[in-house]
């Protein structure tokens, strides 16, 4: 029998990077909060600048109730299935927040009308076969003051292109008009990342640094970026990185409404008769409880959402909560892995800094190119950065110069390891009819719950533009300099940590799960946050634009209380 | 791990200076005796010399060997990795059983260039009767690099070997805007980011 707790206003399902925030103008507003979260508050001061713990082992990011539930992946619907990767489901109180790159993007208005746009310049014969792409319910204004209110409640450092119009060549020209610039300005370049902007200049591209929820100056009483090279995978051991653990959550609990239940593996939503949520059933040192809740608040990251649903039978949900027509699960989609790597002739030492330490170009994004004639919609951003690590540079591409071992790869390596750099590239990805989440047919966690399968594919219009991309990347490299450069073949995703869909957001119930304020369509006190309710994923990491609409659907919810919790 | 790890890397000077006061029943269970080896003598030997062809020692500098790689992998498979100790022993068995095989002899009694062609036959995937030979490799490889290159911590990259040959310049905790620039040699630190409060300071 569960232990029934004292009923609370709303019910938040994962504090990390989009629940971590809600939870703040919900406090605010009075409302009684409590944060299920499944893992644990964790001590910057075991956050290890150690490549071995963090990246290799995986020991920050592995902890026991993620790593039980690791989807399963299979190339199309036939494919054999196997099991994804660890990385992406942190548990702990900030998630993945806590050990992600914190490049923190606006998207861009094309992002949100992509389809609509799409026929307009090029016709109804460009749109991807296949594709389930719609607009958004909300376009980019909409989004804005949320953006804005992310930027500066969570703290974004970055140098912006566009206030209310006027361009200002030294951000992003191609970014959509902002009300106000960034609260901190951009993180400092470093040898390589400087150099690499200005040859991006010199081929007549717009270089920019790219925005990052890190600090570059002392911001709400916490310092600026160390730089000290393990913040990929790793958490700040200074707190510059502005994870929801040491900024939004924080000051919810200031306000004595958020109360946190650690380790709360919550295992189902509970729906009555009418078709209303009531509340969370979740497991906590073997015992099960029961929080009643006038609303519940799902946010547990893009897989677990899907499959906390799909799990949660009930009377009126026979295949799932929210699931009567059918759509959890689907239009899900992932970036693709589209990495290119290259070799100066002399050390480049990116072994210190961050991802988000860069220089970036959006010349090759989204839609500011003419797509006539090429085949493909979307683009792909293009990033240099820094941040490498030792064993990870000893494992280098050795180009074809030198074999994989022996004394011909010693002498190479012994070179070449601080000469080496990979660019990250992200490309505009799209939904589509045979790509979807569901519960594996037989992998089942330690409580006997199936766990969430990927249904992944490679398709045409993302590789070309992926391909395209690379082309782009390999370009401004060896317009730097690089004697070698290689491109990383475009494979599907599989279990990502820019995962987007599985309950998408629309104004229609056969197309989307929850409504253009990220309600479900069927329990109307059902909200969920994240990036699974995003319809398209833009040339950029999803972070800030779950965050901002995670506000959001907490503002209107605390504007529509009375509609929605009664 | 962690206590373990204080006991060997004290210098030898304070260890003797410290046995003074300690009684030597106290310090022996910590020193890195052999015997506490997940590897025989004989696996010792095989990983050693399939290690000394895989990256040798040369003009240039020390190889897997003198970086420690070996005693890496020990003590990660006696932890860390201790699921993996089995197949990774098995490893070493099959090794040894192809160059008896194919050699007449001992993995590690072959002269280097036979050594050689048999790792170029793992690699490749051409040890006929070698199974799983790539997959072996490939984790011998890995191990062997994860030993030479990451924090001495683990047990190798012995005195900062691994580090000194890449030029990795060690981890810190803050990082000026000079000691990110290009072609400009960066000091190296050479610390253990896992001594007293993990590295960083409170």
């Amino acid at each position: 029998m569960a232990i029934n707790l004292k009923p609370v206003d709303v019910a938040v399902i994962g504090l990390g990077a989009a629940g971590g925030v809600a939870v703040l103008p919900l406090a605010r507003a009075g409302l009684k909060v409590a944060g299920l979260e499944a893992g644990t508050w964790m001590d910057p001061h075991s956050f290890k600048p150690d490549e071995l713990h963090n990246n290799v082992r995986g020991l920050l990011t592995s902890v026991p109730k993620a790593n039980q539930e690791v989807p399963t992946v299979r190339n199309g619907p036939s494919g054999p299935t196997r099991r994804g990767n660890i990385h992406p489901m942190m548990n702990a109180v900030g998630g993945t927040s806590i050990h992600y790159w914190a490049q923190s993007w606006r998207l861009k208005a094309w992002d949100f009308k992509t389809r609509s746009e799409v026929i307009k310049r090029y016709g109804q014969g460009a749109i991807p076969k296949g594709t389930t792409l719609e607009d958004w319910p909300l376009d980019y204004d909409e989004l804005e003051p949320f953006y804005d209110t992310i930027e500066h409640e969570v703290g974004v450092s970055g140098k912006a292109g566009n206030v209310q119009g006027k361009i200002d060549p030294a951000g992003n020209i191609f970014e959509a008009p902002r009300q106000r610039e960034y609260p901190m300005p951009p993180l400092r370049g470093s040898g390589f990342t400087d150099h690499m902007h200005e040859v991006a200049k010199q081929l007549g591209w717009h270089p920019y640094r790219p925005p990052a929820a890190i600090n570059s100056q002392e911001y709400q009483g916490r310092p600026g970026c160390a730089f000290h090279g393990y913040c990929n995978r790793g958490g700040c051991h200074i707190s510059a990185k502005n994870s929801t653990a040491v900024t939004t959550i924080p000051a919810a609990l200031k306000t004595k409404n958020l109360t946190i239940f650690e380790r709360a593996h919550v295992t189902r939503i509970v729906s009555g008769a009418d078709g209303r949520v009531t509340g969370v059933t979740y497991i906590k040192e073997g015992r099960e409880y029961f929080q009643p809740a006038k609303v519940v608040l799902l946010a547990s990251y893009t897989y677990e959402n899907s499959r906390l649903l799909l799990l949660s039978t009930g009377k009126p949900y026979p295949k799932g909560l929210s699931n009567n027509h059918g759509q959890v699960g689907r239009h899900y989609f992932a970036h693709y892995q589209s990495g290119v790597s290259a070799l100066f002739p002399y050390d480049i030492n990116v072994w210190y800094g961050t991802p988000a330490q860069a220089s970036a170009v959006d010349d090759w994004a989204d839609d500011v190119y003419d797509h006539s004639g090429l085949g493909f919609i979307g683009g792909t951003t293009l990033q240099p950065h820094t941040e490498m690590h030792p064993i990870e540079a000893a494992s280098m591409n050795t180009y074809g110069l030198a074999p994989a071992w022996g004394a011909k790869w010693k002498s190479f390596v012994r070179v070449n390891a601080a000469r080496g750099v990979s660019a990250y590239l992200q490309t505009s990805t799209f939904p589509y009819e045979d790509i979807y989440l569901d519960l594996d047919s037989d992998v089942k966690d330690p409580l006997g719950d199936r766990v969430c399968r990927v249904t992944s594919l490679v398709k045409d219009n993302e590789r070309h533009a992926c391909e395209y991309g690379q082309k782009k990347m390999e370009e401004w490299f060896r317009a730097a300099g690089a004697v070698e450069v290689s491109r990383a073949p475009i494979g599907a995703p599989g279990v990502s940590t820019h995962a987007y869909g599985g309950t998408r957001m629309g104004d229609n119930p056969d197309t989307s799960v929850v409504d253009r304020w990220g309600f479900s369509h069927e329990a109307p006190n059902l909200g969920v946050l994240g990036a699974s309710v995003m319809g398209t994923s833009g040339a950029r990491n999803p972070t800030q634009t779950s965050q901002a609409l995670a506000w959001r659907t907490a503002d209107h919810l605390v504007k529509s209380w009375k509609t929605i919790a009664s | 791990m962690q206590h373990d790890h204080k006991v060997r890397t004290l210098s030898r000077r304070s260890l003797i200076a410290g046995a003074a006061l300690v009684p030597v029943a106290a310090l022996a269970p910590a020193a890195p005796a052999a015997t506490q080896s997940v590897f025989s003598a004989a696996d010792h030997k095989t990983l050693e010399a399939f290690a000394a062809r895989l990256v040798p020692n040369d003009e240039l500098g020390p190889g897997a060997v003198e970086c420690g790689a070996l005693n890496y992998i020990d003590q990660a498979l006696a932890g860390a990795l201790a699921d993996e100790k089995t197949s990774f022993l098995q490893g070493l068995a099959a090794l040894d059983a192809y160059s008896r095989k194919t050699n007449n002899a001992a993995f590690a009694e072959l002269p280097d260039e036979k050594k050689d062609a048999i790792l170029t036959a793992m690699d490749t995937g051409a040890a006929e009767g070698f199974e799983n030979a790539r997959a072996v490799f490939a984790r011998f490889r890995r191990l062997i690099l994860e030993g030479m290159f990451s924090d001495p911590y683990y047990g190798g990259n012995t005195e900062f070997r691994g580090w000194d040959m890449i030029r990795y310049p060690g981890p810190r905790v803050a990082v000026g805007a000079e000691e990110q620039q290009m072609r400009t040699p960066i000091k190296p630190y050479r610390r253990s980011a896992l001594g007293a409060n993990n590295g960083h300071q409170s």
